[in-house]
């Protein structure tokens, strides 16, 4: 098994020092990935040619899809999300007749990544559309009675999806991100409650006069880490060769006004607090980062 | 309170598109109090998962599967913690070779008096202004010796407090909230540490006692 001379830089001394095998830098990615990273990361830098702390290029667009109440692509990297969201008119659920409900889903299908097999949603699908619904709610990132028809009888129900187009990792930054910009783009025709019917005017273009926009309390936004190797090194938004080979995930989620809605770490050993300390600062400044991205 | 029982199987035989060369596959199943098992409980099922993954020492029995069952008998809040410490005490009970042990606790902070709480019930739950639970292992609190810890000033016991295993918080909170929730978190899972080292005691004891008979 010959082959030409290693291209990759710096420290392939591991190898280069046994004579019998060398290979090039894609097969030795493909056979040793883990050793592969490991070579950048002990230089500070990952093979894309990021920095262990630098993020891909975002971008946010608003309005993609026209028939729905409100949506937003958000890109990053290669990671491509469409949210939208429609709004339907329900009866309230028992516990609460005064308040309408959202349902966010998030979609992880073959049409992204061939690592996902076509059928019901897959584990790390449910998990992303289950951390989507806790910020939503524990957060209180909408006033739910303003959702409200008629008590008891009529409330807006928003069904909130989210549609991955293209998957490169960092998933839940991508669709939390997606759902919030979603969120400040919808508009909901007023409607008129006679007599146990609920009438939704529809004809003429919705503007401010027979539509209304909905009363965000705040827009949380999400920085996600990954935990590499057992030297627990801090990898930024990560691509997805980079999760498939790190044990552990961070994700800090924060709003606008500084406020901590959210804060995970699952997998990978014990991490100090000093750790997690550097997670939420780099999660602030990514934060004002995204927010400018995303009011632009 | 809540309750949860939990059942481990393993090492055992292990279908081959899930078997792994060189380590045993954690495989997870949890069940919730009522109804069919939804998005909440595959939540709690990676959790749980991905949490005990570099505790069991997988790479003794490789080609093998463990099988983790989660039943929720009782909710009254806290159940990912009560499933947390079922499941360690599940592992211990089978005789699963871990490297540590993890103790696991949640605290609320209350939206009108702004005091942690720990081992909120359902009301208290519904109250909260931010919710939080944590899991440690007991590597910590074995390695910081207990004098060192009398002693510690505050820039130092910070990185004495414990590193987390397991973190997840909602809600709306502060900096400075979150790390004084795993301070009290960390402090409490030393008596959930000590409680499983006396029902694994009371437990050999007892096989002990059953084979002198």
């Amino acid at each position: 098994m010959s082959s030409s001379t290693t291209t990759t830089p710096a420290a392939v001394n591991g190898l280069a020092t046994s004579p019998a095998f060398t290979f090039s830098a894609s097969t030795f990615q493909k056979l040793h990935p883990t050793e592969f990273f490991r070579n950048f990361v002990s230089q500070g830098v990952r093979p894309d040619g990021r920095l262990l702390s630098s993020f891909r290029p975002t971008t946010v667009h608003y309005g993609v899809i026209t028939t729905a109440n409100g949506s937003a692509m958000v890109r990053i990297g290669g990671t491509t999300v469409v949210c939208g969201v429609k709004a339907e008119v329900a009866e309230p659920k028992l516990d609460s007749p005064d308040q309408g409900y959202l349902v966010p889903n998030v979609d992880l299908s073959p049409i992204c990544s061939n690592t996902f097999r076509p059928g019901p949603p897959s584990e790390q699908a449910q998990v992303v559309s289950e951390s989507i619904n806790r910020v939503l709610k524990e957060s209180k990132v909408l006033d739910l009675k303003d959702l409200c028809i008629e008590e008891g009888k009529a409330v807006w129900a928003l069904w909130i999806d989210v549609v991955c187009v293209s998957y490169d990792g960092n998933i839940y930054d991508a669709a939390l991100a997606s759902v919030m910009a979603a969120l400040k783009n919808v508009r909901i025709r007023k409607p008129t409650y006679e007599e146990g019917v609920v009438k939704v005017p529809g004809g003429e273009a919705a503007d401010d006069e027979n539509s209304f926009k909905l009363n965000l309390a705040r827009t949380p936004l999400s920085t996600s880490f990954v935990l590499f190797d057992t030297s627990l090194t801090l990898l930024t938004d990560p691509n997805f060769a980079e999760e498939s080979i790190s044990q552990g995930q961070i994700s800090v989620t924060i709003d606008e006004q500084g406020q901590l809605c959210a804060i995970s770490k699952v997998g990978a050993a014990s991490s100090s607090q000093t750790l997690l300390k550097q997670c939420v600062e780099r999660a602030r400044k990514r934060n004002e980062e995204l927010r400018s991205i995303m009011n632009q | 309170g809540s309750s949860v029982l939990c059942s481990v199987v393993g090492p055992a035989e292990v279908k081959i598109r899930d078997e792994k060369l060189d380590k045993a596959t954690l495989d997870v199943v949890a069940r919730p109090l009522v109804g069919l098992p939804g998005v909440k409980d595959k939540a709690r099922e990676q959790a749980i998962r991905e949490t005990l993954e570099p505790l069991v020492l997988s790479g003794l029995h490789p080609r093998t599967g463990i099988q983790i069952v989660v039943q929720t008998m009782k909710d009254d809040g806290c159940v990912l913690s009560t499933a947390f410490n079922a499941t360690i005490l599940a592992l211990l009970d089978a005789g699963i070779p871990l490297k540590s042990i993890l103790g696991s606790v949640t605290c609320i902070i209350d939206s009108k008096t702004n005091q942690i709480l720990l081992d909120p019930t359902t009301e208290e739950l519904a109250l909260a202004k931010s919710t939080h639970v944590f899991v440690f292992d007991n590597k910590t609190s074995v390695s910081s010796t207990q004098q060192e810890n009398d002693n510690m000033d505050q820039d130092n016991a910070d990185s004495a407090l414990g590193a987390v295993l397991f973190s997840d918080s909602t809600g709306l909170f502060t900096e400075e909230e979150y790390f004084e929730c795993a301070q009290v978190c960390f402090k409490a899972t030393q008596a959930v540490h000590g409680f499983i080292r006396t029902a694994v005691q009371k437990k050999l004891e007892k096989e002990y006692q059953q084979i002198q008979a």
